[in-house]
Protein backbone atom coordinates (compact mmCIF):
# COMPACT_ATOMS: atom_id res chain seq x y z
CA UNK A 1 0.00 0.00 0.00
CA UNK A 2 2.83 2.55 1.02
CA UNK A 3 4.69 1.53 -2.28
CA UNK A 4 1.55 2.45 -4.15
CA UNK A 5 0.76 5.83 -2.65
CA UNK A 6 4.56 6.72 -3.05
CA UNK A 7 3.80 5.87 -6.61
CA UNK A 8 0.66 7.82 -6.69
CA UNK A 9 2.83 11.09 -5.47
CA UNK A 10 5.54 10.59 -7.76
CA UNK A 11 2.97 10.35 -10.61
CA UNK A 12 1.58 13.56 -9.32
CA UNK A 13 5.01 15.45 -9.16
CA UNK A 14 6.04 14.02 -12.61
CA UNK A 15 2.64 15.24 -14.31
CA UNK A 16 2.98 18.53 -13.00
CA UNK A 17 6.67 18.59 -14.65
CA UNK A 18 5.44 17.66 -17.38
CA UNK A 19 3.08 19.94 -17.82
CA UNK A 20 5.56 23.06 -17.05
CA UNK A 21 7.85 21.40 -19.42
CA UNK A 22 5.00 21.59 -21.96
CA UNK A 23 4.08 24.78 -21.36
CA UNK A 24 7.42 26.24 -21.24
CA UNK A 25 8.75 24.31 -24.60
CA UNK A 26 5.56 25.63 -26.68
CA UNK A 27 6.97 29.29 -25.74
CA UNK A 28 10.10 28.65 -26.42
CA UNK A 29 9.33 27.15 -29.58
CA UNK A 30 6.90 30.07 -30.66
CA UNK A 31 9.89 32.57 -29.58
CA UNK A 32 12.40 30.82 -31.91
CA UNK A 33 9.26 30.14 -34.57
CA UNK A 34 10.75 26.55 -34.54
CA UNK A 35 7.24 24.60 -35.30
CA UNK A 36 5.53 24.43 -39.05
CA UNK A 37 4.79 28.27 -38.98
CA UNK A 38 8.87 28.87 -39.46
CA UNK A 39 7.53 28.59 -43.14
CA UNK A 40 5.56 31.90 -42.76
CA UNK A 41 8.21 33.50 -41.34
CA UNK A 42 10.74 32.24 -44.02
CA UNK A 43 8.53 33.16 -46.92
CA UNK A 44 7.59 36.34 -45.97
CA UNK A 45 10.68 38.23 -47.35
CA UNK A 46 10.40 36.73 -50.28
CA UNK A 47 6.70 38.29 -50.73
CA UNK A 48 8.48 41.40 -49.91
CA UNK A 49 7.18 41.47 -46.25
CA UNK A 50 10.46 42.53 -44.52
CA UNK A 51 10.01 41.63 -40.87
CA UNK A 52 12.16 41.25 -37.22
CA UNK A 53 10.68 37.73 -35.99
CA UNK A 54 13.26 35.73 -34.72
CA UNK A 55 13.41 32.09 -36.82
CA UNK A 56 15.62 29.38 -35.52
CA UNK A 57 14.01 26.69 -37.49
CA UNK A 58 16.61 23.98 -38.80
CA UNK A 59 14.99 20.64 -37.15
CA UNK A 60 11.26 20.16 -36.06
CA UNK A 61 10.64 20.43 -32.45
CA UNK A 62 10.24 16.87 -31.70
CA UNK A 63 13.90 15.74 -32.90
CA UNK A 64 15.36 19.34 -31.39
CA UNK A 65 14.20 18.20 -27.92
CA UNK A 66 14.65 14.72 -28.33
CA UNK A 67 18.37 15.66 -28.57
CA UNK A 68 18.55 18.53 -25.72
CA UNK A 69 16.55 16.59 -23.12
CA UNK A 70 19.05 13.18 -24.28
CA UNK A 71 21.62 15.53 -23.94
CA UNK A 72 20.49 17.34 -20.34
CA UNK A 73 20.05 13.62 -19.11
CA UNK A 74 22.87 11.64 -20.09
CA UNK A 75 24.99 14.83 -18.47
CA UNK A 76 22.95 14.56 -15.19
CA UNK A 77 23.66 10.65 -15.52
CA UNK A 78 27.28 11.24 -16.34
CA UNK A 79 27.56 13.89 -13.03
CA UNK A 80 25.56 11.36 -11.21
CA UNK A 81 28.09 8.66 -11.93
CA UNK A 82 30.55 11.00 -10.47
CA UNK A 83 28.97 11.26 -7.63
CA UNK A 84 27.24 14.54 -7.63
CA UNK A 85 23.35 15.06 -5.87
CA UNK A 86 21.11 14.25 -8.21
CA UNK A 87 19.44 17.44 -8.08
CA UNK A 88 22.61 19.64 -8.90
CA UNK A 89 23.41 17.02 -11.72
CA UNK A 90 20.63 17.45 -13.33
CA UNK A 91 20.80 21.21 -13.16
CA UNK A 92 24.19 21.35 -14.36
CA UNK A 93 22.98 18.96 -17.10
CA UNK A 94 20.26 21.14 -18.12
CA UNK A 95 22.86 23.98 -18.19
CA UNK A 96 25.10 22.43 -20.61
CA UNK A 97 22.36 21.28 -22.96
CA UNK A 98 20.71 25.00 -22.61
CA UNK A 99 24.05 26.02 -24.19
CA UNK A 100 24.23 23.77 -27.05
CA UNK A 101 20.30 25.28 -27.73
CA UNK A 102 21.87 28.02 -27.54
CA UNK A 103 24.84 27.73 -30.21
CA UNK A 104 21.71 26.19 -31.97
CA UNK A 105 19.95 28.93 -32.32
CA UNK A 106 22.40 31.05 -33.12
CA UNK A 107 23.94 29.74 -35.88
CA UNK A 108 20.39 28.63 -36.88
CA UNK A 109 18.92 32.25 -36.91
CA UNK A 110 21.81 34.02 -38.71
CA UNK A 111 21.94 30.79 -41.20
CA UNK A 112 18.37 31.23 -42.18
CA UNK A 113 18.29 34.89 -41.99
CA UNK A 114 21.18 35.06 -44.11
CA UNK A 115 19.66 32.74 -47.07
CA UNK A 116 16.88 35.87 -47.33
CA UNK A 117 19.48 38.53 -48.14
CA UNK A 118 18.55 38.46 -51.66
CA UNK A 119 15.50 39.72 -50.56
CA UNK A 120 16.60 42.00 -48.59
CA UNK A 121 15.60 41.19 -44.93
CA UNK A 122 18.24 42.11 -42.73
CA UNK A 123 20.26 40.17 -39.82
CA UNK A 124 18.88 41.97 -36.75
CA UNK A 125 22.16 41.61 -34.20
CA UNK A 126 19.47 43.19 -31.13
CA UNK A 127 17.04 40.30 -32.10
CA UNK A 128 19.31 37.77 -32.24
CA UNK A 129 21.04 39.19 -28.57
CA UNK A 130 17.72 39.97 -26.81
CA UNK A 131 15.89 36.47 -28.45
CA UNK A 132 18.30 33.89 -28.01
CA UNK A 133 18.96 34.18 -24.60
CA UNK A 134 14.93 33.97 -23.86
CA UNK A 135 14.51 31.32 -25.72
CA UNK A 136 17.40 29.53 -23.97
CA UNK A 137 15.79 30.30 -20.35
CA UNK A 138 12.38 28.60 -21.59
CA UNK A 139 14.62 25.79 -23.15
CA UNK A 140 16.08 25.38 -19.73
CA UNK A 141 13.11 25.10 -17.80
CA UNK A 142 11.73 22.70 -20.71
CA UNK A 143 15.14 20.06 -20.65
CA UNK A 144 15.06 20.61 -16.64
CA UNK A 145 11.60 19.67 -16.10
CA UNK A 146 11.93 16.46 -18.57
CA UNK A 147 15.05 15.32 -17.27
CA UNK A 148 13.86 15.58 -13.49
CA UNK A 149 11.07 13.70 -14.65
CA UNK A 150 12.55 11.00 -16.04
CA UNK A 151 14.97 10.85 -13.36
CA UNK A 152 11.82 10.67 -11.36
CA UNK A 153 10.24 7.38 -13.45
CA UNK A 154 13.93 5.86 -13.67
CA UNK A 155 15.05 5.98 -9.66
CA UNK A 156 11.83 6.37 -8.01
CA UNK A 157 9.05 4.41 -10.18
CA UNK A 158 12.03 1.69 -11.47
CA UNK A 159 11.25 2.11 -15.53
CA UNK A 160 14.09 -0.56 -16.74
CA UNK A 161 15.21 2.38 -19.57
CA UNK A 162 18.65 4.08 -18.47
CA UNK A 163 18.39 8.32 -18.08
CA UNK A 164 19.82 9.50 -21.43
CA UNK A 165 17.33 6.65 -23.05
CA UNK A 166 14.28 8.01 -21.31
CA UNK A 167 15.17 11.76 -21.83
CA UNK A 168 15.21 10.87 -26.03
CA UNK A 169 11.99 9.10 -25.64
CA UNK A 170 10.29 11.64 -23.36
CA UNK A 171 12.10 14.68 -25.16
CA UNK A 172 10.70 13.50 -28.52
CA UNK A 173 7.27 12.84 -27.06
CA UNK A 174 7.75 16.64 -25.63
CA UNK A 175 8.04 17.96 -29.56
CA UNK A 176 5.33 16.23 -30.56
CA UNK A 177 2.84 17.02 -28.24
CA UNK A 178 3.77 20.75 -27.76
CA UNK A 179 4.07 21.25 -32.10
CA UNK A 180 1.11 19.58 -32.30
CA UNK A 181 -1.02 21.17 -29.68
CA UNK A 182 0.69 24.72 -29.71
CA UNK A 183 1.94 25.08 -33.72
CA UNK A 184 -1.65 26.22 -35.00
CA UNK A 185 -2.08 28.87 -32.25
CA UNK A 186 1.08 30.73 -33.22
CA UNK A 187 0.48 30.22 -36.70
CA UNK A 188 -2.65 30.75 -37.34
CA UNK A 189 -4.10 33.37 -34.31
CA UNK A 190 -0.89 35.11 -34.04
CA UNK A 191 0.69 35.61 -37.29
CA UNK A 192 -2.53 35.71 -38.97
CA UNK A 193 -3.78 38.22 -36.72
CA UNK A 194 -4.84 40.05 -39.82
CA UNK A 195 -6.99 37.58 -40.93
CA UNK A 196 -10.53 37.13 -40.03
CA UNK A 197 -11.07 35.09 -36.78
CA UNK A 198 -13.11 31.90 -36.80
CA UNK A 199 -11.66 31.11 -40.41
CA UNK A 200 -8.46 29.14 -41.81
CA UNK A 201 -5.83 31.43 -43.39
CA UNK A 202 -6.44 31.61 -47.00
CA UNK A 203 -3.57 30.03 -49.20
CA UNK A 204 -3.51 33.37 -51.07
CA UNK A 205 -2.48 35.14 -47.76
CA UNK A 206 -0.08 33.12 -47.25
CA UNK A 207 3.75 35.17 -46.28
CA UNK A 208 1.68 38.29 -45.28
CA UNK A 209 2.21 37.98 -41.40
CA UNK A 210 1.45 40.84 -39.22
CA UNK A 211 4.82 42.66 -38.41
CA UNK A 212 4.03 45.61 -36.60
CA UNK A 213 2.81 45.79 -33.13
CA UNK A 214 1.09 48.49 -31.12
CA UNK A 215 4.20 50.82 -31.35
CA UNK A 216 6.80 49.93 -33.56
CA UNK A 217 7.60 46.05 -35.20
CA UNK A 218 6.44 43.52 -34.05
CA UNK A 219 9.41 41.07 -32.65
CA UNK A 220 9.18 37.60 -31.01
CA UNK A 221 8.92 38.15 -27.48
CA UNK A 222 5.24 39.47 -28.21
CA UNK A 223 4.74 36.49 -30.19
CA UNK A 224 5.69 34.33 -26.96
CA UNK A 225 4.10 36.47 -24.80
CA UNK A 226 0.30 36.27 -26.62
CA UNK A 227 0.71 32.54 -27.16
CA UNK A 228 0.99 31.57 -23.92
CA UNK A 229 -2.14 32.34 -22.51
CA UNK A 230 -3.93 29.30 -24.58
CA UNK A 231 -1.22 27.76 -27.22
CA UNK A 232 1.18 27.32 -24.25
CA UNK A 233 -1.21 25.98 -21.89
CA UNK A 234 -2.72 23.76 -24.21
CA UNK A 235 0.42 22.06 -24.71
CA UNK A 236 1.41 22.22 -21.17
CA UNK A 237 -1.85 20.67 -20.54
CA UNK A 238 -1.14 18.12 -22.94
CA UNK A 239 2.44 16.68 -22.42
CA UNK A 240 1.23 16.48 -18.61
CA UNK A 241 -1.71 14.50 -19.01
CA UNK A 242 0.16 12.26 -21.38
CA UNK A 243 2.91 11.63 -18.79
CA UNK A 244 0.37 11.54 -16.09
CA UNK A 245 -2.02 8.90 -17.38
CA UNK A 246 0.79 6.71 -18.92
CA UNK A 247 2.09 6.74 -15.43
CA UNK A 248 -1.02 6.54 -13.34
CA UNK A 249 -2.51 3.55 -15.10
CA UNK A 250 0.77 1.68 -14.96
CA UNK A 251 1.58 2.11 -11.49
CA UNK A 252 -2.24 1.41 -9.97
CA UNK A 253 -3.40 -0.77 -12.44
CA UNK A 254 -0.46 -3.00 -13.45
CA UNK A 255 -0.59 -5.70 -10.83
CA UNK A 256 -4.58 -6.09 -11.88
CA UNK A 257 -5.32 -9.50 -13.59
CA UNK A 258 -1.53 -9.80 -14.93
CA UNK A 259 -1.17 -6.62 -16.61
CA UNK A 260 -4.64 -6.19 -18.66
CA UNK A 261 -5.44 -4.28 -15.89
CA UNK A 262 -3.61 -1.22 -17.44
CA UNK A 263 -4.49 -2.60 -20.96
CA UNK A 264 -8.02 -1.83 -20.14
CA UNK A 265 -7.77 1.48 -18.00
CA UNK A 266 -5.93 2.44 -21.17
CA UNK A 267 -8.58 1.45 -23.30
CA UNK A 268 -11.09 3.05 -20.97
CA UNK A 269 -9.54 6.47 -21.03
CA UNK A 270 -9.21 6.59 -24.87
CA UNK A 271 -12.75 6.20 -24.96
CA UNK A 272 -13.49 9.28 -22.89
CA UNK A 273 -11.10 10.97 -24.75
CA UNK A 274 -13.25 10.07 -27.86
CA UNK A 275 -16.54 11.04 -26.10
CA UNK A 276 -14.73 14.29 -25.23
CA UNK A 277 -13.10 15.33 -29.46
CA UNK A 278 -16.75 14.08 -30.56
CA UNK A 279 -17.82 16.77 -27.93
CA UNK A 280 -15.44 19.31 -28.85
CA UNK A 281 -16.14 18.80 -32.82
CA UNK A 282 -20.02 18.55 -32.46
CA UNK A 283 -20.29 21.82 -30.56
CA UNK A 284 -18.28 23.76 -32.85
CA UNK A 285 -20.77 22.48 -35.55
CA UNK A 286 -23.21 23.67 -33.92
CA UNK A 287 -22.32 26.84 -32.24
CA UNK A 288 -20.30 28.38 -35.10
CA UNK A 289 -22.32 26.75 -37.54
CA UNK A 290 -21.44 26.53 -41.67
CA UNK A 291 -19.24 29.27 -43.46
CA UNK A 292 -21.86 28.30 -46.69
CA UNK A 293 -25.03 26.58 -47.54
CA UNK A 294 -24.73 22.91 -47.29
CA UNK A 295 -24.99 21.25 -50.86
CA UNK A 296 -23.59 18.06 -52.15
CA UNK A 297 -20.00 18.18 -53.21
CA UNK A 298 -18.04 15.23 -54.69
CA UNK A 299 -13.90 14.73 -53.09
CA UNK B 1 4.19 23.27 -55.50
CA UNK B 2 3.00 23.58 -51.79
CA UNK B 3 1.78 20.57 -49.87
CA UNK B 4 -1.67 22.04 -50.07
CA UNK B 5 -1.62 22.25 -53.42
CA UNK B 6 -0.12 18.65 -54.68
CA UNK B 7 -3.01 16.47 -55.76
CA UNK B 8 -1.75 12.77 -55.18
CA UNK B 9 -2.97 10.53 -57.56
CA UNK B 10 -3.46 7.58 -54.97
CA UNK B 11 -2.47 3.98 -55.70
CA UNK B 12 -1.51 5.59 -59.57
CA UNK B 13 2.66 4.84 -58.67
CA UNK B 14 2.54 0.97 -57.74
CA UNK B 15 6.12 -0.04 -59.63
CA UNK B 16 5.63 -3.65 -59.77
CA UNK B 17 9.56 -3.90 -60.47
CA UNK B 18 10.39 -1.98 -57.52
CA UNK B 19 8.14 -4.36 -55.45
CA UNK B 20 9.91 -7.58 -56.68
CA UNK B 21 13.15 -6.26 -56.06
CA UNK B 22 12.41 -5.32 -52.77
CA UNK B 23 10.84 -8.82 -51.66
CA UNK B 24 14.30 -10.33 -53.20
CA UNK B 25 16.33 -8.02 -51.24
CA UNK B 26 14.50 -9.27 -47.69
CA UNK B 27 15.01 -13.02 -48.80
CA UNK B 28 18.12 -11.88 -49.20
CA UNK B 29 18.76 -10.48 -45.73
CA UNK B 30 16.73 -13.09 -44.60
CA UNK B 31 19.21 -16.05 -46.06
CA UNK B 32 21.67 -13.78 -44.78
CA UNK B 33 20.30 -14.12 -41.03
CA UNK B 34 19.89 -18.02 -41.12
CA UNK B 35 23.62 -18.62 -42.25
CA UNK B 36 24.52 -16.09 -39.63
CA UNK B 37 22.17 -16.95 -36.64
CA UNK B 38 19.84 -19.31 -37.12
CA UNK B 39 18.17 -19.71 -34.06
CA UNK B 40 17.20 -17.11 -31.84
CA UNK B 41 18.47 -14.41 -34.16
CA UNK B 42 16.62 -15.40 -36.96
CA UNK B 43 13.21 -15.14 -34.68
CA UNK B 44 14.28 -11.56 -33.76
CA UNK B 45 14.67 -10.57 -37.44
CA UNK B 46 10.97 -11.90 -38.41
CA UNK B 47 9.89 -10.00 -34.49
CA UNK B 48 11.56 -6.73 -36.14
CA UNK B 49 10.40 -7.25 -39.43
CA UNK B 50 6.84 -7.72 -38.11
CA UNK B 51 7.47 -4.68 -35.77
CA UNK B 52 8.96 -2.21 -39.24
CA UNK B 53 5.91 -3.18 -40.44
CA UNK B 54 3.28 -2.52 -38.00
CA UNK B 55 5.15 0.76 -37.58
CA UNK B 56 5.19 2.13 -41.45
CA UNK B 57 1.67 0.52 -41.99
CA UNK B 58 0.30 2.43 -38.48
CA UNK B 59 2.04 5.81 -39.42
CA UNK B 60 -0.52 5.66 -42.40
CA UNK B 61 -3.06 6.39 -39.80
CA UNK B 62 -1.64 9.29 -38.10
CA UNK B 63 -3.43 12.51 -39.55
CA UNK B 64 -0.78 15.14 -40.27
CA UNK B 65 -0.89 18.49 -42.05
CA UNK B 66 2.48 20.17 -41.60
CA UNK B 67 2.96 23.28 -42.45
CA UNK B 68 -0.76 24.21 -43.82
CA UNK B 69 -2.08 22.76 -40.98
CA UNK B 70 -0.50 25.42 -38.62
CA UNK B 71 -2.35 27.75 -40.75
CA UNK B 72 -5.32 26.35 -40.61
CA UNK B 73 -5.00 25.75 -44.66
CA UNK B 74 -5.33 21.73 -44.79
CA UNK B 75 -6.78 19.13 -41.87
CA UNK B 76 -4.65 17.28 -39.81
CA UNK B 77 -2.16 18.12 -36.91
CA UNK B 78 0.55 20.54 -37.21
CA UNK B 79 3.87 18.73 -37.69
CA UNK B 80 5.52 16.36 -39.18
CA UNK B 81 4.53 12.71 -39.39
CA UNK B 82 7.57 10.74 -39.04
CA UNK B 83 8.41 13.11 -35.51
CA UNK B 84 4.11 12.98 -34.65
CA UNK B 85 4.31 9.17 -35.26
CA UNK B 86 7.64 8.52 -33.29
CA UNK B 87 6.18 10.83 -30.03
CA UNK B 88 3.23 8.34 -30.03
CA UNK B 89 5.19 5.20 -30.08
CA UNK B 90 8.06 5.98 -28.26
CA UNK B 91 5.30 6.70 -25.58
CA UNK B 92 3.98 3.13 -25.93
CA UNK B 93 7.49 1.92 -25.75
CA UNK B 94 8.17 3.29 -23.37
CA UNK B 95 4.74 1.54 -21.41
CA UNK B 96 5.72 -1.75 -22.98
CA UNK B 97 9.20 -1.95 -21.68
CA UNK B 98 7.90 -1.46 -18.28
CA UNK B 99 5.78 -4.39 -18.54
CA UNK B 100 8.27 -6.29 -19.77
CA UNK B 101 10.18 -5.62 -16.74
CA UNK B 102 7.79 -6.22 -14.58
CA UNK B 103 7.88 -9.74 -16.36
CA UNK B 104 4.36 -9.80 -18.00
CA UNK B 105 3.45 -11.93 -20.81
CA UNK B 106 4.39 -11.13 -24.26
CA UNK B 107 0.82 -10.48 -25.61
CA UNK B 108 0.01 -8.03 -22.91
CA UNK B 109 3.56 -6.23 -23.10
CA UNK B 110 2.70 -5.92 -27.00
CA UNK B 111 -0.44 -4.59 -26.51
CA UNK B 112 0.05 -2.38 -23.41
CA UNK B 113 2.51 -0.73 -25.60
CA UNK B 114 0.03 -0.27 -28.54
CA UNK B 115 -2.42 0.93 -25.65
CA UNK B 116 0.46 3.66 -24.57
CA UNK B 117 0.46 5.06 -28.42
CA UNK B 118 -3.21 5.16 -28.57
CA UNK B 119 -3.78 7.06 -25.37
CA UNK B 120 -0.55 9.45 -26.45
CA UNK B 121 -2.27 10.21 -29.57
CA UNK B 122 -6.04 10.49 -28.35
CA UNK B 123 -4.74 13.03 -25.58
CA UNK B 124 -2.74 14.85 -28.42
CA UNK B 125 -5.65 14.76 -30.80
CA UNK B 126 -8.54 15.90 -28.51
CA UNK B 127 -6.13 18.82 -27.74
CA UNK B 128 -5.70 19.68 -30.99
CA UNK B 129 -9.10 20.30 -31.24
CA UNK B 130 -9.63 21.96 -28.29
CA UNK B 131 -7.21 24.56 -29.29
CA UNK B 132 -8.69 25.01 -33.04
CA UNK B 133 -12.33 25.17 -31.30
CA UNK B 134 -11.84 27.37 -28.40
CA UNK B 135 -8.66 28.99 -29.12
CA UNK B 136 -9.33 29.92 -32.50
CA UNK B 137 -13.08 29.63 -33.17
CA UNK B 138 -12.57 26.83 -36.06
CA UNK B 139 -14.78 24.02 -36.69
CA UNK B 140 -12.86 20.61 -38.00
CA UNK B 141 -13.50 20.16 -42.00
CA UNK B 142 -11.64 17.27 -44.51
CA UNK B 143 -10.76 18.48 -47.31
CA UNK B 144 -10.28 14.86 -48.63
CA UNK B 145 -14.74 13.53 -48.38
CA UNK B 146 -17.79 14.70 -48.85
CA UNK B 147 -18.99 13.32 -45.88
CA UNK B 148 -17.01 11.57 -42.44
CA UNK B 149 -17.15 8.31 -42.89
CA UNK B 150 -17.90 7.14 -39.64
CA UNK B 151 -20.13 10.06 -38.42
CA UNK B 152 -21.53 11.16 -41.35
CA UNK B 153 -21.26 14.93 -40.66
CA UNK B 154 -21.00 16.76 -43.77
CA UNK B 155 -18.02 18.65 -44.31
CA UNK B 156 -17.74 20.95 -47.22
CA UNK B 157 -19.89 23.87 -45.79
CA UNK B 158 -17.37 23.68 -42.60
CA UNK B 159 -14.62 24.30 -44.70
CA UNK B 160 -13.47 28.19 -44.79
CA UNK B 161 -12.89 29.83 -47.76
CA UNK B 162 -9.61 29.39 -49.40
CA UNK B 163 -8.38 26.46 -47.27
CA UNK B 164 -8.12 22.44 -48.15
CA UNK B 165 -10.05 22.05 -44.62
CA UNK B 166 -9.01 22.11 -41.01
CA UNK B 167 -8.65 20.73 -37.69
CA UNK B 168 -9.29 16.93 -36.72
CA UNK B 169 -12.87 15.34 -37.90
CA UNK B 170 -13.88 12.14 -35.91
CA UNK B 171 -12.18 10.14 -38.75
CA UNK B 172 -8.93 11.48 -38.25
CA UNK B 173 -9.06 11.17 -34.46
CA UNK B 174 -9.98 7.90 -34.67
CA UNK B 175 -7.24 6.89 -37.47
CA UNK B 176 -5.13 9.07 -35.14
CA UNK B 177 -5.61 6.03 -32.19
CA UNK B 178 -5.35 3.18 -34.59
CA UNK B 179 -1.58 4.24 -35.92
CA UNK B 180 -0.49 5.37 -32.20
CA UNK B 181 -1.66 1.89 -31.47
CA UNK B 182 0.00 0.18 -34.27
CA UNK B 183 3.11 2.14 -33.41
CA UNK B 184 3.14 1.32 -30.16
CA UNK B 185 2.70 -2.08 -30.54
CA UNK B 186 4.86 -2.46 -33.33
CA UNK B 187 8.17 -0.68 -31.51
CA UNK B 188 7.31 -2.51 -28.50
CA UNK B 189 7.90 -5.71 -30.12
CA UNK B 190 11.14 -5.08 -31.76
CA UNK B 191 12.19 -3.94 -28.02
CA UNK B 192 11.07 -7.60 -27.00
CA UNK B 193 12.79 -9.47 -29.70
CA UNK B 194 16.29 -7.67 -29.50
CA UNK B 195 15.87 -7.84 -25.76
CA UNK B 196 15.37 -11.68 -25.70
CA UNK B 197 18.23 -11.55 -28.15
CA UNK B 198 20.77 -9.91 -26.44
CA UNK B 199 19.50 -11.40 -22.99
CA UNK B 200 20.51 -14.67 -24.78
CA UNK B 201 24.03 -13.75 -26.51
CA UNK B 202 25.46 -10.65 -24.73
CA UNK B 203 26.97 -12.60 -21.35
CA UNK B 204 28.78 -15.14 -23.94
CA UNK B 205 30.16 -12.26 -25.79
CA UNK B 206 31.02 -10.20 -23.23
CA UNK B 207 32.36 -12.67 -21.16
CA UNK B 208 30.07 -11.70 -17.73
CA UNK B 209 27.21 -12.88 -15.76
CA UNK B 210 23.56 -12.48 -16.65
CA UNK B 211 22.63 -10.02 -13.86
CA UNK B 212 25.67 -7.36 -15.14
CA UNK B 213 24.54 -7.65 -18.94
CA UNK B 214 20.85 -6.49 -18.41
CA UNK B 215 21.26 -2.49 -18.27
CA UNK B 216 23.39 -3.37 -21.50
CA UNK B 217 20.89 -5.82 -23.60
CA UNK B 218 18.13 -3.10 -22.25
CA UNK B 219 19.74 0.31 -23.46
CA UNK B 220 20.96 -1.67 -26.65
CA UNK B 221 17.78 -2.97 -27.52
CA UNK B 222 15.59 0.15 -26.54
CA UNK B 223 17.79 1.82 -28.69
CA UNK B 224 17.93 -0.04 -31.31
CA UNK B 225 13.60 -0.04 -31.25
CA UNK B 226 13.89 3.95 -31.37
CA UNK B 227 15.65 3.56 -34.29
CA UNK B 228 14.05 1.46 -36.42
CA UNK B 229 11.01 3.75 -35.95
CA UNK B 230 12.00 6.62 -36.97
CA UNK B 231 13.50 4.20 -39.87
CA UNK B 232 9.72 3.49 -41.09
CA UNK B 233 8.04 6.29 -39.56
CA UNK B 234 10.25 8.58 -42.15
CA UNK B 235 9.75 6.35 -44.76
CA UNK B 236 6.34 6.23 -44.29
CA UNK B 237 6.58 10.11 -44.67
CA UNK B 238 8.21 9.87 -48.14
CA UNK B 239 5.74 7.56 -49.30
CA UNK B 240 2.82 9.87 -47.94
CA UNK B 241 4.68 12.85 -49.11
CA UNK B 242 4.40 14.43 -46.07
CA UNK B 243 0.85 15.17 -45.24
CA UNK B 244 -2.30 12.70 -44.95
CA UNK B 245 -5.29 13.58 -43.59
CA UNK B 246 -5.90 9.84 -42.11
CA UNK B 247 -7.65 6.62 -43.26
CA UNK B 248 -10.06 8.11 -45.47
CA UNK B 249 -7.50 9.62 -47.28
CA UNK B 250 -6.67 8.77 -50.77
CA UNK B 251 -3.11 8.74 -50.16
CA UNK B 252 -3.66 6.03 -47.77
CA UNK B 253 -4.41 3.43 -50.92
CA UNK B 254 -0.45 3.72 -51.07
CA UNK B 255 0.56 1.46 -47.60
CA UNK B 256 1.58 -1.51 -49.98
CA UNK B 257 4.28 0.16 -51.11
CA UNK B 258 5.10 1.35 -47.79
CA UNK B 259 5.02 -2.34 -46.13
CA UNK B 260 7.47 -3.76 -48.49
CA UNK B 261 10.01 -0.74 -48.30
CA UNK B 262 9.45 -1.00 -44.30
CA UNK B 263 10.15 -4.39 -44.39
CA UNK B 264 13.57 -4.40 -46.37
CA UNK B 265 14.82 -1.66 -44.28
CA UNK B 266 13.78 -3.39 -40.87
CA UNK B 267 15.34 -6.48 -42.14
CA UNK B 268 18.62 -4.81 -42.96
CA UNK B 269 18.59 -2.65 -39.89
CA UNK B 270 17.59 -5.98 -38.03
CA UNK B 271 20.51 -8.13 -39.15
CA UNK B 272 22.50 -5.06 -38.10
CA UNK B 273 21.10 -5.54 -34.33
CA UNK B 274 21.82 -9.55 -34.93
CA UNK B 275 25.34 -9.17 -36.64
CA UNK B 276 26.53 -7.32 -33.56
CA UNK B 277 25.88 -10.54 -31.50
CA UNK B 278 26.33 -13.02 -33.62
CA UNK B 279 29.42 -12.87 -35.56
Amino acid sequence: MEQIVFGIGITALTGALATVAGAAEDTESNIGSQGDPNSQVQLAPQMGFLHRIFNKAVAGEPPAYGLWCCLGAGLAWAFMAMQFNAVLAIVLGSVLATFVQGVYATTAYVGRTASLSKFGQPVYVDILKSMTTVTMAHAFIAIFATVALCQLINGALGHPFPLPLLGLIWGIALGAAGSATGNPYYGKERQYQNQKFGAGVPISASGNIVRYAEAGERNSLDNGWFTTKIGGSAAGVCFGLIVFLELWRTVLFDKVSAGWGAIVVGVLMILVFTVVDRYIEVWARKNYGPYTEAKEVSS
Amino acid sequence: MTAVAAKPQAGSAMNPTAMAVGVVLLLIILAICWYVSPGIGFMALIAVIIGGVLIGFGTHFVPVGGAPAAMGQAPGIATGVAMLAAGAGLAGLFGGAWAAAAGQDTIVVIVSGGVGGGLMMAITCMMVNFVYVFGMGIPSASGKVAKDPITGDTQAEFKSQGTEGHGLPFVSFVGGVIGGFLGGAGGTLIYLALLKLYKATLPSVMGVTAAQVMPIAISAAGIFAVGLFLVNAVLTAYNITGTIEGPHDPKFKRWPRAIVASAVASALCGLVAVLIVAW
